[in-house]
């Protein structure tokens, strides 16, 4: 990794953090709309009874969403920790190289041995953590899927629910714009991993 | 990085290294000091992160690294002390000696696995295997937790800030006319010294010593009479002024 590649890595989790920021807010806002729902749901009564079933698959799952990413949130902030190190050892690594030109000890030789490994353990390290967190947006990603799946029928359950129809009719807009912007977030997130985990090699 | 003894005796020597050349353009000129004892050694004010290399390259010529044991601070700038990051990944089992005013903030430039030693305020020393380092405060020149190091049996006061000037890395390694010298030294001493009050408790404090050389961390350094002129130019220099 060069100079330039390790400040490009930093800015790389700083966007990656920044967008489950995003994620995190869209899940809470999934998790109000389920709130709502079985409310809007209990007053239609018997017209909307097939949509009580959906409200509760929608708490469900924004619950799971909020989870994952959570966890999320976590391990990025534990990304920078590991990612701040692995700066630190190629620098270190980079400044012994630079000490080799200038003197010819064996001291140096011993140093930049090690200064190597230091090196490729911080960044096998680093490597390991965005794997753990790539297969976490993939589980997003499952779940956002099953959202569009539950948009889709529950707009057939509103459909059926007379006066309620409407309101319902948005709840089911609501989680399909949802579930498409955090697909969205994902994809962007897993896209900086990709090229973070190619600028490793 | 030019390498200069300044004292040698079978107990210890000192070792000045500065004027490096390869030194990016824009950057302070810095003097960093090596205190070799038998089988241990210090590194006064170690300096800055694009240094690390000449420096690392210069030390090897002297000691193992296994020797330095310790590093010394006076203060937290970032020309005494940001390659700390990059000792720590050299140094398994070091200890830094600083104010303890500033480990909070020296903390900053990355530090695993060297030990912190904090100074007192009042001061303290430095011990290796034969000899013994004192620790003398200087406090507000030109930051407000300040360490100069003193040497009895060398004679040696390593000045940090004090007697600093802003000259090109080709200058000669000490002062050989103090009046000359002085435009390189005024401006530095009146805006980086914040206090004539601090400014007189150091003097008086520093007069008591039996010094033959007063190294400062910039610049040339001070030899016999030198060491005495200065002290009397600077009582009489007012400091704390910005314009």
């Amino acid at each position: 990794m060069s100079d330039d590649n390790i400040v490009d890595s930093f800015i790389r989790v700083a966007r990656i953090i920044a967008n489950l920021d995003a994620i995190l807010a869209e899940a809470k806002n999934l998790s109000l709309t389920a709130k709502n729902a079985r409310v809007v749901a209990l007053r239609a009564g018997d017209s909307a009874s097939g949509f009580k079933p959906i409200t509760n698959f929608i708490d469900e799952f924004s619950e799971q969403t909020i989870k994952t990413t959570t966890h999320i949130s976590t391990l990025s902030n534990q990304l920078f920790k590991i990612a701040l190190e692995a700066v630190r050892s190629t620098q270190f690594d980079m400044h012994v190289d630079n000490a080799a030109t200038l003197t010819s000890t064996s001291q140096v030789v011993a140093l930049q041995h090690r200064a190597k490994q230091e090196r490729q353990y911080q960044t096998k390290k680093l490597e390991i953590a965005l794997q753990d967190l790539e297969s976490f947006f993939e589980e997003i990603n499952k779940q956002m899927r099953s959202a569009e799946y539950i948009a889709v029928t529950s707009r057939v359950e509103a459909s059926n629910a007379g006066e309620f129809s409407d309101s319902l009719q948005s709840v089911s807009d609501f989680i399909a714009t949802a579930a498409k912007t955090i697909k969205q977030s994902v994809t962007v997130n897993l896209n900086e991993i990709h090229t973070l985990r190619g600028a490793l090699h | 990085m030019k390498a200069t003894q300044l004292y040698q005796a079978p107990s210890h020597a000192w070792l000045m290294f500065g004027r490096d050349e390869g030194k990016p353009e824009k950057i302070i000129d810095t003097n960093q000091y090596l205190v070799k004892g038998t089988g241990q050694a210090v590194l006064l004010d170690p300096g800055g992160t694009e240094l690390f290399s000449p420096m690392l390259a210069a030390i090897l010529q002297h000691i193992k690294l296994e020797e330095l044991t310790t590093l010394f601070a006076s203060h937290q700038d970032p020309d005494i002390i940001s390659s700390l990051g990059l000792w720590d990944k050299a140094l398994p089992d070091a200890t830094l000696h600083a104010p303890w005013l500033w480990e909070g903030f020296i903390r900053h430039f990355g530090m695993n696995n060297i030990k912190y030693q904090g100074i007192k305020d009042e001061g303290g020393d430095i011990r290796l295997n034969d000899i013994s380092l004192k620790l003398i405060p200087a406090h507000y020149l030109h930051s407000s937790g300040n360490f100069h190091v003193y040497d009895p049996l060398a004679k040696i006061l390593m000045s940090g800030d004090v007697g600093a000037a802003l000259e090109k890395t080709n200058a000669p390694i000490f002062v050989d006319d103090f009046a000359a010298h002085v435009k390189h030294m005024e401006y530095f001493h009146r805006r980086w010294m914040p206090s004539n009050r601090a400014k007189a408790n150091w003097i008086a404090r520093v007069r008591e010593l039996d010094i033959d050389i007063m190294a400062p961390q910039h610049g040339r350094l001070f030899k016999g009479e030198a060491v005495a002129e200065f002290l009397e130019w600077f009582a009489k220099l007012d400091v704390g002024i910005a314009s």
